[in-house]
């Protein structure tokens, strides 16, 4: 399954649509049809109408006013975000370097995530590795370093509404929370990697959060 | 207000130009239209071109499964596709229309430098060439390090290519800013005073002389990291893709709107010509090319992920700009809505062919833009939008909905002008509402399949039932836009040898009241906004 729908205390961190995002989507769209609705109104409405320039002023204050507000209002979103990774985390985002410390203590898992042609392997915290699938326990806080080894990939969970675009020879380091019901999420490549790119896909697991047998054979 | 010379400005004797030129003319003419033509037809034999190349991988996509082509076949056809689309149909297209109507809608005696919108025409024509022979597979963004190394043995023409595509659209700038300073020249006027196609010839110009040698430079460095004479974004040798990424898309988003910002000048020419009065505001079409100039370049960050490409204040910033450019696209279309809004539109000029897809053109930019203000917000881009279905829906409809559609309106308006015959209306509406349905359900359905997380670039799929159905429909919608294709050309071709003779100016300035009295001052000056 893509995405586990709604289950309260499933998949949700801050990102992705949802809360105040999904209000301003939600205004866009009104927005998109109130425009459409102008231009056929403009042409088949037998009243004609003179428009003033104070009027576009205050069209143009409109949309500027909520421009301003979806740009605090994700920047304020990406912040929360942001704020639960550990500092040293967010130094190796900016930083770019490698082999960061993973011991993170706000996190019920830390994985690190190597992505190649064309496929994912799960570094786990007891060292074991697992291929294109990732173990995980309903519910669990999941911090992932992701580090691409030959070209600029795509890491994706659309069950946890997150993506991150990895450079080779860079570490992304993002968090999610795993649902809560038991079963096998997709995760994708979604940056062109090479021909055999629409086959890099692998499985977010979520049951005793084991890794074995039972992950590798989702390859 | 814009002086209402626009009706004269835009209107050409019926002559059958194609007939009376000869080949060699067409190739060498400094003449403005005939440049302008040349243009339009290798940019229609680009369109054909790109189109067939969507049409082959939307087969594939119909269905899960590897039907007819291999993964890299099919990511070659995707490639030609997307540089063909970008280079060799969209920008070279308004450009050329711009060509054809810029010196006759300033008032200008001729197209300045001529010579440099022949060669821009040479060179482009040689990176068609080059990237149709070497058949480059690493789509249109030729991410590195990956278009470093799946190179075959003929990659090196894709990056000369590249450097060709830099300097043909160095050479079109040249001949727009040139004719815009003619303008200035002959009237002497204020700049705020030229009419919106040359600012939207000049505002182009600027894209184009900034953005674009920043373009060659990228092709010229893959060039020599390919030869090792350099290791600049090969990682594996001491370089940086993010040096790539900062450098290509600083090119990429203005380059993204170096289609759009002609068109949209055509736009502001074509639409009160149509309509028989001026435009509603002069002066807010100024304030909207020059805040779209000034935004252009300060939101290229956007493309590669601003989450976790950057963070702090200079992720806020690239944010902050990048939600702002609704503020200019919105003053474009406000404008328009208001000229249509503002007096009436005859029978007569609602049944125009070119003034129909002008329609289609500014209701497609309503919903592209709208998608781009989305797109903007970081947090929601980083859950469905970033390198899914829902990217490739707002580009096409910009590109297909708004640029090819409102390009079709030019054609179909000068059409009589240069063939002194009228196309088949019949065939003409019928293109039209094949496009329509054909484009409309197009994004519709990448947007549903953006929203369902369908990531681009592949060339097969799992079977998911969201996924399945909307991929079926969008192979069947292409080829709805395809067909529509077809019957335009047919109808080109026909109607310049057997369609009606135009004698008389074929757009004339409607009888806007009924009174019997088309076009009077009285009600032009009547469109003028309130202060």
């Amino acid at each position: 399954m893509i995405r586990e729908e709604s289950k309260e205390g499933g998949m949700q961190n801050q990102l992705g649509l949802m809360g105040d995002q999904a209000i301003m989507f939600s205004i866009m769209v009104a927005l998109g049809i109130g425009g459409i609705l102008a231009l056929f109104m403009a042409l088949f409405w037998p009243k004609r109408w003179q428009v003033s320039y104070r009027m576009e002023v205050y069209f143009a204050v409109l949309i500027g006013a909520l421009g301003v507000y979806g740009a605090l209002n994700s920047q304020s979103t990406v912040a929360k975000y942001w704020a639960d990774v550990p500092d040293i985390e967010k130094l190796a985002v900016q930083s770019g370097n490698v082999g960061i410390d993973t011991d993170a203590k706000a996190f019920d898992r830390s994985v690190t995530a190597y992505l190649f042609q064309w496929g994912f392997i799960f570094i786990n915290p007891d060292g074991s590795a697992t291929r294109n699938a990732l173990a995980v326990k309903p519910g669990e806080r999941i911090l992932v370093h992701v580090v691409a080894n030959d070209v600029i990939h795509g890491f994706q969970i659309p069950a946890a509404r997150f993506m991150t675009e990895v450079d080779p020879g860079k570490v992304r380091s993002i968090w999610f929370r795993a649902p809560e019901k038991p079963g096998k999420y997709l995760i994708q490549c979604v940056n062109y990697c090479g021909i055999g790119h629409y086959q890099m896909k692998a499985w977010l697991v979520v049951g005793d959060g084991k890794p074995g047998p039972e992950g590798s054979k989702h390859g | 207000m814009a002086d209402w010379n626009d009706h004269e400005n835009l209107t050409w004797a019926p002559e059958d130009l194609i007939s009376k030129t000869s080949f060699k003319d067409l190739l060498f003419s400094d003449e403005a239209r005939l440049i302008g033509l040349k243009g339009i037809l290798l940019s229609l034999i680009m369109l054909a071109l790109g189109g067939v190349m969507a049409l082959t991988f939307r087969t594939e996509l119909a269905q899960p499964g590897i039907q007819f082509f291999e993964a890299k076949t099919y990511i070659s056809a995707l490639t030609l596709h997307g540089m063909i689309m970008v280079f060799g149909f969209a920008i070279p297209m308004t450009i050329s229309i711009m060509y054809y109507m810029l010196p006759k809608a300033l008032g200008v005696e001729k197209l300045e430098s001529p010579w440099a919108a022949h060669l821009s025409f040479w060179t482009i024509l040689a990176a068609g060439v080059l990237l149709i022979i070497g058949r480059p597979d690493f789509t249109w963004t030729f991410y590195v390090p990956l278009s470093l190394r799946v190179a075959g043995s003929t990659v090196w023409m894709g990056y000369i290519a590249i450097v060709l595509v830099g300097v043909s659209e160095v050479l079109a700038g040249i001949t727009l800013l040139n004719t815009a300073r003619a303008w200035k020249r002959k009237t002497g006027g204020r700049w705020i005073d030229m009419p919106l196609i040359g600012w939207g010839a000049l505002t182009e110009a600027g894209f184009l002389i900034i953005s674009a040698p920043v373009l060659s430079l990228v092709g010229a460095i893959m060039l020599t990291d390919y030869l090792k004479i350099t290791a600049i974004y090969d990682p594996a040798r001491g370089g940086d893709a993010l040096t790539f990424l900062w450098m290509f898309w600083f090119y990429g988003h203005p380059a993204v709107y170096l289609p759009l910002v002609p068109i949209i000048g055509v736009l502001y020419a074509l639409l009160p010509r149509l309509l028989g009065r001026p435009l509603w505001s002069q002066k807010s079409g100024v304030v909207a090319f020059t805040l779209l100039f000034v935004l252009g370049f300060g939101v290229w960050h956007h493309h590669f992920q601003p989450n976790v490409t950057i963070h702090g204040w200079i992720q806020a910033t690239f944010e902050f700009m990048t939600m702002m450019v609704i503020i200019p696209s919105s003053l474009h279309v406000f404008n328009w809505i208001a000229t249509l809004w503002s007096g009436p539109i005859s029978a007569e000029t609602k049944n125009w062919i070119p003034f129909k897809f002008t329609i289609g053109a500014i209701f497609m930019i309503i919903l592209g833009g709208v998608s781009g203000f989305i797109n903007g917000q970081i947090s929601i881009n980083t859950d469905f939008i970033h390198n899914t279905y829902w990217i490739p829906a707002h580009f096409h409809t910009i590109f297909l909905g708004f640029i090819a559609q409102m390009s079709m309106a030019a054609i179909y308006f000068l059409f009589p002008y240069f063939t002194g015959r009228m196309f088949h209306p019949g065939l003409a509406n019928l293109h039209f509402w094949l496009w329509q349905l054909g484009i409309f359900a197009q994004v519709m359905l990448m947007f549903a399949l953006g929203l369902a997380y369908f990531p681009r670039w592949v060339v097969d799929y799992l079977p998911l039932p969201e996924w399945v159905v909307p991929q079926f429909g969008l192979t069947v919608a292409g080829f709805v836009v395809g067909l529509g294709f077809l019957v335009f050309i047919v109808n080109m071709l026909i109607s310049a040898r057997r369609g009606e003779v135009v004698t008389e100016d074929p757009w004339p300035v409607p009888d806007r009241l009924g009174d019997g009295v088309p076009g009077t001052d009285a009600a032009a000056e009547a469109a003028a906004p309130a202060e």
